[in-house]
């Protein structure tokens, strides 16, 4: 007892938690904003003022809008996929002490509590697509749907894959060293900017080291392939999706491997 | 040792725990200490919790574990479940044993009747399974309709009984029950006690953890005195809950020569102490059938 188990037998355990991993994730999505006046609208209301508050100080004042087609699209598109991550990174931090009664109580596998997280930021995301589809097509100038829509489920795939590893590592990370609390919101921070969420990188940044190393991160890459699919009607190239899928695949196998070698901390105080 | 030779359910062999554990001095340099913590591993104290306890534990037994607070009996629970591993030394059972303590919350935000469900999903029910045993956690818990209120309106008492049920309902063969009946009315105790023989008589064990030595001598077969983390003395319940008790009573009264005495007798003379130790060593050699959870 109190013994990691094998990779092997871990995954069996937890492919028999499977039920709780969703019942779990179902009981709580939904109920962040129970005690607040207008309750589930935040959920895409957040958002909606926050696309508000970039469009007046980036889009009318700083004018980081030139040269950019259809900037409201480009801003709702940013601020919403890029608020999944963000999300999944800042739970991760602290899903392990918030989740002691029940990691107290009963003997699972521990990986069953991030993953339920994750999947009830996933479930919370579904709403706020719908919403964002729903500006897309109302707030002028106005998109069209094409049939580069269909692809975007795939880029949205690509990116709760990469989640998935985000959450295990930081809920490893956070229980071992609560502090990070404080860093990751300025981890958060550095990582707004570095993807483009209300400018277009190249305008800044045009050639060199620089710019492939802003290129390479994953989360700009989801954004910047969600642009062209939902509002330039274009099919983002081959090395783009080839690199996410690299993202998508590695971070939350090595995620998990590292998650998995913490088991026998979690437990305890 | 003792009598009831039935097959080993659980074996604890030369197991110890330390814990590191940071010095706050009063001076509130918290920030310091913590930072020393990370960065050096400095600031902190070793705290021997357990020191090289060995036990096998039997089917049908129902072991009682004495010790002042602070002697390392909590702690020896959440190692036979599996909820906190030994510095040293090894801990096998023959299945996944249930720890029932009285801290745990649970999640306060989602009702009793969610909570017992996640609860059994969580060990590894499968949803129908769940669904037939629900009422039966309702049965027992019998807590009427504030099983659909939030768990956060619960009183203490009512929580332990919901937690209580979840737990004799998932039928576990291995029960630990860390000073569950002391928190509950006469009707839990009642409950409580109903439950211990029934697992008792499906060929399972029952851990019972108490500083009340009387419920100990009452509902044991078996008891160990743990004294700073060392195991102290183990054998029949009555024997050791009274050598335990005569020994609090004195500390109590302000005897404390003759506690000290008192002690220092047990400790020389570790009552059943080795067999317990010899025969953990054997069966752990032997016993390749005992899953290694």
């Amino acid at each position: 007892m109190g013994q990691r188990p094998t990779l092997s037998s871990y995954l069996r355990q937890l492919w028999r938690r499977r039920h709780f991993i969703t019942a779990e994730a179902r009981a709580k999505a939904f109920s962040g904003n129970r005690d607040m006046l207008l309750g589930n609208l935040w959920l895409i209301g957040v958002p909606i003022l926050q696309g508000l508050a970039y469009y007046l100080i980036f889009g009318l004042i700083l004018r980081t809008s030139r040269g950019i087609e259809n900037f409201t699209g480009f801003l709702l598109v940013g601020i919403f996929l890029f608020r999944f991550t963000m999300a999944s990174l800042q739970q991760g931090i602290v899903v392990m002490s918030q989740n002691r009664g029940m990691t107290s109580a009963f003997s699972f596998p521990r990986a069953a509590v991030p993953l339920s997280v994750l999947l009830r930021e996933t479930l919370s995301m579904l709403p706020v697509l719908a919403t964002l589809v729903l500006l897309l097509l109302t707030v002028p100038p106005g998109t069209q749907v094409t049939w580069t829509w269909a692809l975007f489920p795939l880029v949205f795939g690509l990116q709760v894959l990469f989640n998935t590893g985000i959450i295990m590592y930081t809920a490893r990370l956070g229980s071992a060293l609560p502090d990070l609390r404080h860093v990751v919101a300025f981890v958060g921070r550095m990582w707004f900017y570095m993807s483009g969420v209300f400018f277009s990188l190249d305008r800044f940044v045009s050639e060199g080291v620089w710019l492939s190393v802003l290129q390479a991160n994953p989360l700009y890459m989801v954004l910047d392939m969600s642009r062209d699919l939902l509002l330039y009607d274009t099919v983002p190239d081959t090395s783009s999706w080839l690199f996410l899928s690299l993202w998508a695949v590695i971070t939350p196998l090595l995620g998990f491997w590292y998650f998995w070698q913490g088991e026998e901390t979690y437990g305890q105080h | 040792m003792d009598s009831t030779d039935g097959e080993p359910t659980v074996v604890v062999d030369d197991v110890s725990r330390r814990f590191e554990v940071p010095v706050s001095r009063p001076s509130g340099r918290g920030l310091r200490s913590k930072v020393a913590r990370v960065v050096r591993g400095g600031s902190t104290v070793t705290v021997h919790a357990l020191r090289s306890v060995s036990f096998v534990a039997h089917a049908g037994e129902t072991i009682g574990i004495v010790g002042t607070n602070g002697s390392g009996k909590s702690t020896l629970l959440r190692m036979i479940a599996g909820l906190d591993a030994p510095s040293r030394g090894r801990v096998l059972a023959r299945s996944q044993p249930m720890l029932l303590g009285v801290s745990a919350a649970l999640q306060p935000e989602l009702s009793g009747a969610e909570n017992a469900r996640l609860g059994l999903l969580a060990l590894g029910f499968s949803p129908a399974r769940v669904t037939g045993t629900l009422p039966r956690v309702f049965e027992i818990a019998g807590i009427g309709d504030a099983v659909y209120r939030p768990m956060s309106t619960y009183s203490s008492g009512m929580g332990a009984r919901l937690r209580f049920a979840i737990a004799a309902a998932a039928e576990p063969d291995i029960l630990l029950l860390d000073e569950v009946l002391s928190t509950g009315d006469a009707a839990s105790a009642q409950r409580a006690e109903a439950r211990m023989t029934e697992i008792r008589a499906r060929a399972g064990t029952v851990f019972l953890v108490s500083h009340a030595a009387q419920t100990i001598e009452e509902m044991c077969t078996r008891a160990l005195w743990i004294h700073e983390g060392t195991l102290i003395q183990d054998g029949e319940a009555s024997a050791t809950a009274r050598a335990y008790r005569w020994w609090a009573w004195n500390v109590a009264k302000g005897e404390h020569d003759t506690a000290a005495d008192l002690l220092r007798e047990t400790t020389e003379a570790r009552r059943g102490v080795a067999e317990s130790a010899s025969e953990a060593a054997a069966v752990i050699t032997t016993m390749g059938r005992l899953t290694h959870a």
